[in-house]
């Protein structure tokens, strides 16, 4: 079983190289909609909105994790221990967003 | 038949110890565990700004100020006599974040801020071609990319020493904000702060693995992995600005 020590793609340098510029212009793509879409929702309020920017940010970060950091290629074991409990943070947003609603209607 | 007992014992020796159930070594795994921790500190830091940004009302702007017109010398003291800067609302960041080096006077708004992301996603794809060339041993190359990725890290640094110092000469502070809650400019410096003090630390990781690529101490050792661990955490501060860009920018 030697070929599950190394779970090294076998992409060539080539292929690898372009992989990386095309994440480039994908983030700098995502970054371009990001300023349009805030210019063109400047008088436009709602938490859609901020859901809206917050997604694209995500997929940014979903990009940098699995192609600048290597996550896709490696086991999904990794992956799990890292991605699963950052998760938690999700409860931490839930939890503030209903105390922030509270301390919104105290003002 | 044959496939499945080749599978359980693929299963057994992945999860049998002995060796790494993750095939990374013990570097790389607690580089990723100490990025998790980090990224709880971030996101508790993100999310306390997202909690005191919900419970003050947005201030409404009824007219827009357009990109590229000249703003007046006394711009605050407008805005705040509008009440568009005012204790009570949170300010809107294309009226306070509107400045460019070299461009007094005109209304630039988030211009800046977008450049120093592209300068940040610019030494991050750098810092990755320092690793691909890491994997062919390329020493030439992981040094020349590693300058890069250096030279961007100070570029940021210097945008950032710029823009805090634009922000400070304006009036505001720790304790102190003319452009809406005292909150607000204190969490910007918190955060942009800690931020920056990561990339700060990044560039001096980077630069000691640079003399040691220079050296020629990962050449004599046969492999570049720490290259690909200070790169993990580089990616990690260009990630991190994703979401700061996010939430101070453009929320």
């Amino acid at each position: 079983m030697e070929h599950t020590e190394h779970l090294e793609h076998t992409e060539s340098p080539a292929d690898i190289k372009k992989q990386i510029w095309r994440t480039f212009w994908i983030l700098s793509f995502l970054t371009v909609i990001d300023i349009v879409l805030y210019f063109a929702l400047l008088s436009y309020h709602s938490m859609w909105k901020n859901t809206l920017f917050i997604l694209l940010g995500v997929v940014k970060a979903f990009y940098i994790v699995a192609v600048f950091m290597h996550m896709k290629f490696e086991r999904k074991a990794l992956a799990g221990i890292i991605i699963l409990p950052f998760m938690l943070v999700l409860i931490l947003i839930w939890l503030v967003l209903i105390e922030g609603g509270y301390t919104f209607d105290l003002r | 038949m044959a496939n499945t007992t080749t599978l359980e014992a693929e299963k057994k020796l992945t999860w049998g110890g002995g060796k790494s159930p993750f095939t990374v070594s013990y570097g790389k795994l607690m580089m990723w565990i100490f990025l998790l921790s980090d990224a709880f500190s971030f996101s508790s830091l993100l999310v306390t700004y997202g909690f005191i940004r919900f419970t003050f009302p947005a201030s409404g702007a009824n007219e827009i100020v357009k990109p590229l017109s000249h703003t007046a010398e006394n711009f605050v003291e407008a805005m705040r006599e509008a009440h568009l800067f005012s204790p009570e609302h949170w300010p809107l960041p294309e009226l306070v974040f509107n400045h460019f080096p070299f461009l007094h006077g005109l209304h630039l708004p988030l211009f800046f801020v977008s450049l120093m992301t592209f300068v940040l996603i610019f030494s991050s794809v750098t810092m990755v071609l320092a690793v691909e060339a890491g994997h062919r041993n390329a020493k030439k190359e992981v040094a020349f990319y590693m300058l890069l990725t250096i030279f961007g890290g100070i570029a940021f640094l210097s945008c950032q020493a710029w823009e805090w110092t634009q922000f400070i000469t304006e009036g505001a502070s720790l304790h102190g904000n003319p452009f809406g809650p005292t909150a607000f400019a204190a969490l910007f410096f918190i955060v942009t702060g800690f931020h920056g003090f990561h990339v700060l630390s990044g560039v001096v990781l980077n630069f000691i693995i640079y003399v040691n690529v220079l050296d020629g101490t990962y050449e004599r050792r046969g492999h570049y992995e720490m290259v690909e661990k200070v790169g993990l955490y580089w990616h990690f501060v260009d990630l991190v600005w994703v979401f700061v860009f996010t939430f101070f920018y453009l929320i």
